[in-house]
């Protein structure tokens, strides 16, 4: 367990460094300008190679990945290629930011992340998340939902799902807040304290602990807090320790608890043992409740660094492929941010507009920064992606790859009516195909860190009958179809291309699968078939580039 | 990208020019596979695989679902209180008594090892399974591999056209699948549990076998400019996945027994768990690095003794086969076969005849490849209820398997900044039981 955690444990002191105000860009300068102000400046003072800008069709096709959930629609891309070059890409990103797709999509983005490490597609928790990415619902408010909500409202109810199913494991409930809010992995902290750096003692790890050790669920699968109760611990020197309420910068939040006399202790026993065996009596609370003064505490502005960087940093590694802080659970004295000040100047602009998550989407995805290629041609090693000189590839979650699949998979003008009809027309059919990927959501891993292709998804695209029936089909309402209907290869492969790619083919693309169908006149549908196959299982589908 | 030119003959003869096809963009691809047709074919006749002997080296996990108990396996204690009926019986070991329902196997322990004195603490069956199946207690932080995933890891080849890890199991108590952790889907295990055979292995009659490998030889013509373009291994685990498949359909008849002589058959026998050690021997024979088949369920808590009539009965036949077998083609001295559950059951004998949950003082056992055979280590106390000499946790028996192996269990992983030793902090192999 020791070298585990050798480096984990500065985080106290990280936490701690104070920002340098002569560095500090104005607050009010715009977002995306501040972000390639200094992600530029570490370039330059490296003598970094950067990679080109992205052009406009990937560029389109990124946004939409990133805001929308999917790639765009063939009607999108050329409603895009063909628009003002000056003002589309801003354009492009209010509109997808306002549109029912983001909501369905950053929800499954958050789904992932808080259910962490498990895959539990709990619906009451979907359903909340909907419901507060629905409105844009602060991050800090969020937080309070999913750890200290209230029961009686039906939204909130759903939010504690977060603590309910870590419920039976205070170790889980410990760690997973520290790493899931804070950006922390304080689970080394629980044998012993650091050796190298001084603050950073066991006692952060029982603080932590110590406001989660008193929830209980109730045989009604309500979430209870005890009246009283400590956590103790024994130190690597053997002596029995009892931990407070210490949040991870070490501040202190005072013991609430009365002074209970034995006979009121056995009478609280016994009200939780009933309420954790009888589903008919009613929860009561405690008045002092630890997981709420731990959501007061860290999120009160003298302790809100953790919340607020933690949350800048996991969305700028969904949309960039890599945390300021990387791994994003680890913020600690061997693995400084790449871009310190940058980190801070979001994190606070993050806190002063209200943890407004859309607007801090926003920034990032106008910045020069975000929209560079991934593209390395030339024979020097690519420089470190900690310099986000050079775009890193993504591969699509497991609902971005479905509905992916299935958006490149219809025939190509169905998606043309919806440049003009009204949006709740389009919201009602985003749902549909936000429904479609329901069961396709287990088929693929959701990538993580080390993440890694599996054959059993090369084989599942290989031979089974859902590729053929769902994604190969050659009926008019289909891709397939509607190339076999176009009669004319060259027609063909550009829309083929357009539908799943997102671009039109190179001369050598088009030349080589011409050549294909031709060879293949002897039976066209087979051919094109094998065409869309190869299309849909190739890397340029299966990543955000 | 290569002169489209060459690559289609435009010949009218499609069958010539579809080969023609294959035979430009495809090379890799095709070369590839008919080697593997070639090296399955071989491993057919057992003279044959003795020639083509691997260094290769490979585990068999025979994992006793449910917690087999100690008593009436590898550290059987007759006329104690808590011995229950059945005796010990001699072995072709001298020294080691096994319990007297394992009688086949008692002639076999020259090839096998016992550890008697595991102490793993964790008595519930999920916490029991995942601890000895990684060697260590659950991180909320981190999920660790499991020792399938390891050994897949570091005894298999990245572009392996065989399965790398295969886990096999059949009843629905106490199903687990087995994970790879953070060592990513790559080592995954191929799950087997209805059927023999794995999904998505056989080409689907809608497509002819020819289109099968055009569509992929074209895919990988398409994709190569992206490929070259980005340097990124996520992206290279993608094109070594597809790059397996025609492989790993070719192996598709390792996982049918019908394949092998009608000898062979015989002595494994019909039953299930023998057929699925049958399977396990043609996948390693081929170049499967781990195997696990499960055999549930162990978890006697009522009629112990009438379970482990049964079930011992079973484990003696198929393990017994499958240890001949492995040294009749020369497979053993680099095979591992193992047999571990989650853990050992009480010494005390409960009022319904059964024996609970217990892991303050079990056995497992190791046998071939590494293995110091006839060897035993660590004792228990003359009642079974502790672990009077040689304690060991989890994680020895995880250091120690990894170590018959040949491979080093203090190796670490890099996750993040984080180094992690293949087997926990600290935990030492015992020596006594390897070769």
């Amino acid at each position: 367990m020791f070298r585990l955690c050798l480096t984990i444990a500065s985080i106290f002191l990280c936490a701690q460094v104070p920002l340098s105000a002569a560095e500090m860009l104005p607050a009010d300068q715009p977002m995306e300008s501040v972000i390639d102000h200094y992600v530029d400046d570490l370039i330059k003072t490296n003598d970094v190679q950067t990679a080109l800008q992205i052009d406009e069709h990937i560029l389109v096709r990124r946004l939409t990945l990133d805001l929308a959930g999917r790639i765009p629609t063939t009607a999108e891309l050329h409603a895009f290629v063909s628009s003002d070059p000056t003002t589309r890409r801003a354009e492009l990103v209010n509109k997808l930011l306002a549109s029912p797709d983001f909501i369905d999509h950053h929800r499954n983005e958050l789904q992932v992340l808080l259910e962490y490490p498990a895959r539990r597609n709990d619906n009451d928790f979907r359903k909340y998340l909907l419901w507060a990415t629905e409105q844009n619902r602060p991050w800090d408010s969020m937080f309070r939902d999913m750890l200290a909500g209230d029961e009686n409202d039906e939204y909130q109810k759903a939010a504690l799902q977060f603590v309910k199913h870590r419920a039976k494991s205070l170790d889980d409930l410990t760690n997973d807040t520290a790493i899931l809010f804070f950006g922390v992995n304080v689970s080394c902290a629980k044998c012993h304290d650091h050796p190298l750096v001084e603050d950073w003692k066991q006692d952060h790890y029982y603080g932590m602990q110590s406001f989660f050790s008193r929830t209980y669920l109730t045989k009604k699968q309500s979430l209870g807090e005890k009246f009283y109760g400590d956590v103790k611990f024994t130190t690597t020197a053997g002596v029995e320790k009892q931990a407070q309420f210490m949040f991870l910068n070490g501040a202190i939040v005072k013991d609430g608890t009365p002074e209970l006399n034995d006979d009121s202790r056995k009478k609280y026993d016994e009200l939780i043992k009933k309420l954790q065996q009888d589903d008919k009596v009613e929860v009561s609370y405690p008045e002092f409740r630890p997981r709420e003064r731990l959501v007061e505490t860290a999120s009160h502005k003298d302790n809100d660094a953790f919340l607020a960087r933690n949350i800048v940093n996991r969305i700028w590694q969904r949309l960039t492929g890599r945390g300021i802080v990387d791994p994003p659970d680890q913020l600690h004295s061997e693995n400084l941010p790449s871009h310190p000040e940058l980190l801070d100047w979001l994190a606070r602009d993050t806190v002063e507009h209200e943890y407004d998550l859309k607007r801090l989407i926003r920034g990032i995805v106008l910045s020069k920064s975000y929209s560079r290629s991934s593209e390395w041609n030339s024979a020097a090693d690519p420089p470190s992606s900690h310099y986000f000189a050079v775009a890193i590839p993504r591969p699509l979650s497991p609902r971005q790859y479905a509905m992916s699949l299935l958006v490149a998979t219809r025939n190509p003008p169905h998606w043309e009516q919806w440049l003009t009809k009204p949006s709740e027309d389009w919201k009602k059919e985003r749902t549909g195909l936000e429904n479609s990927t329901n069961s396709w959501d287990d088929t693929f891993e959701i990538p993580g860190e080390n993440f890694q292709i599996a054959v059993d998804e090369a084989l599942f695209f290989s031979n089974n009958d859902r590729i053929e029936n769902d994604f190969l089909r050659d009926s008019g309402d289909r891709l397939v179809g509607h190339l076999k209907k176009l009669d004319d290869p060259q027609a063909a492969v550009s829309a083929a291309f357009a539908a799943v790619n997102s671009r039109p083919p190179t001369k050598d693309e088009k030349k080589v699968i011409v050549e294909y169908l031709d060879s293949r006149k002897d039976d066209s549908p087979a051919a094109i078939k094998q065409v869309v196959w190869a299309l849909l299982t190739g890397p340029e589908l299966r990543f955000n580039h | 990208m290569a002169q489209p030119e060459s690559i289609f003959c435009g010949s009218a003869d499609h069958g010539l020019s579809r080969r023609g096809f294959l035979g430009a963009a495809g090379a890799a691809t095709a070369g590839t596979f008919a080697a593997d047709m070639t090296r399955l074919d071989g491993l057919k006749n057992p003279l044959l695989a003795g020639q083509v002997k691997r260094q290769q080296k490979s585990v068999i996990l025979l994992w006793l679902a449910g917690g087999a108990s100690q008593f009436e396996t590898w550290d059987p204690k007759p006329g104690q209180s808590t011995g229950g009926p059945y005796a010990k019986i001699k072995t072709s070991a001298n020294d080691v008594h096994i319990s007297e329902l394992l009688p086949k196997m008692a002639q076999r322990m020259n090839h096998t090892a016992i550890i008697r004195s595991i102490n793993s603490k964790i008595g519930d069956h999920g916490g029991g399974a995942s601890l000895m199946e990684t060697g260590r207690v659950k991180d909320p932080g981190l999920i660790y591999p499991d020792i399938g995933a390891i050994a897949a890891r570091e005894l298999g080849r990245a572009d392996s056209q065989v399965p790398d890890y295969v886990s096999m199991y059949t009843s629905t108590e106490g199903r687990r699948k087995g994970t790879s952790g953070f060592l990513g889907a790559r080592y995954a295990p191929m799950f087997l549990s209805d059927k023999q055979i794995p999904d998505n292995m056989r080409r689907l009659d809608a497509i002819s076998d020819i289109d099968h490998q055009d569509r992929a030889a074209l895919r990988d013509l398409l994709s190569n400019r992206f490929i070259k373009a980005r340097h990124s291994e996520k992206i290279n685990s993608h094109t070594t996945a597809y790059s397996r498949v025609h492989g790993l359909m070719s192996s598709e008849k390792l996982f049918d027994i019908e394949q092998e002589p009608e000898s062979v058959r015989a002595k494994y026998g019909p039953r299930q768990f023998a057929q699925q050690c049958l399977i396990a021997r043609r996948l390693v024979e081929a170049g499967t690095p781990f195997v696990k088949v499960a055999r549930a369920w162990w978890d006697s808590h009522g009629q112990n003794f009438e379970t482990h009539r049964e079930l011992c009965a079973d484990l003696d036949h198929a393990m017994s086969t499958l240890l001949d077998d492995l040294e009749e083609r020369g497979l053993l001295k680099n095979t591992l076969v193992v047999t571990l559950g989650e853990f050992g059951r009480t010494p005390k004998i409960n009022a319904s005849l059964g024996r609970d949950h217990f892991a303050n003082a079990w056995s497992c056992s190791l046998s071939g490849c590494g293995v110091q055979g006839g060897s035993f280590y660590g004792r228990t106390e003359p009642e079974g209820n502790t672990v009077a000499d040689g304690e060991v946790g989890a994680a020895e028996v995880f250091a120690t398997i990894l170590e018959a192996l040949g491979i080093d269990h203090e190796k670490e992983y890099m996750i993040g900044s984080r180094p992690i030793p293949l087997s926990d902090f600290g935990a030492k192999p015992i020596k006594q039981v390897l070769a």
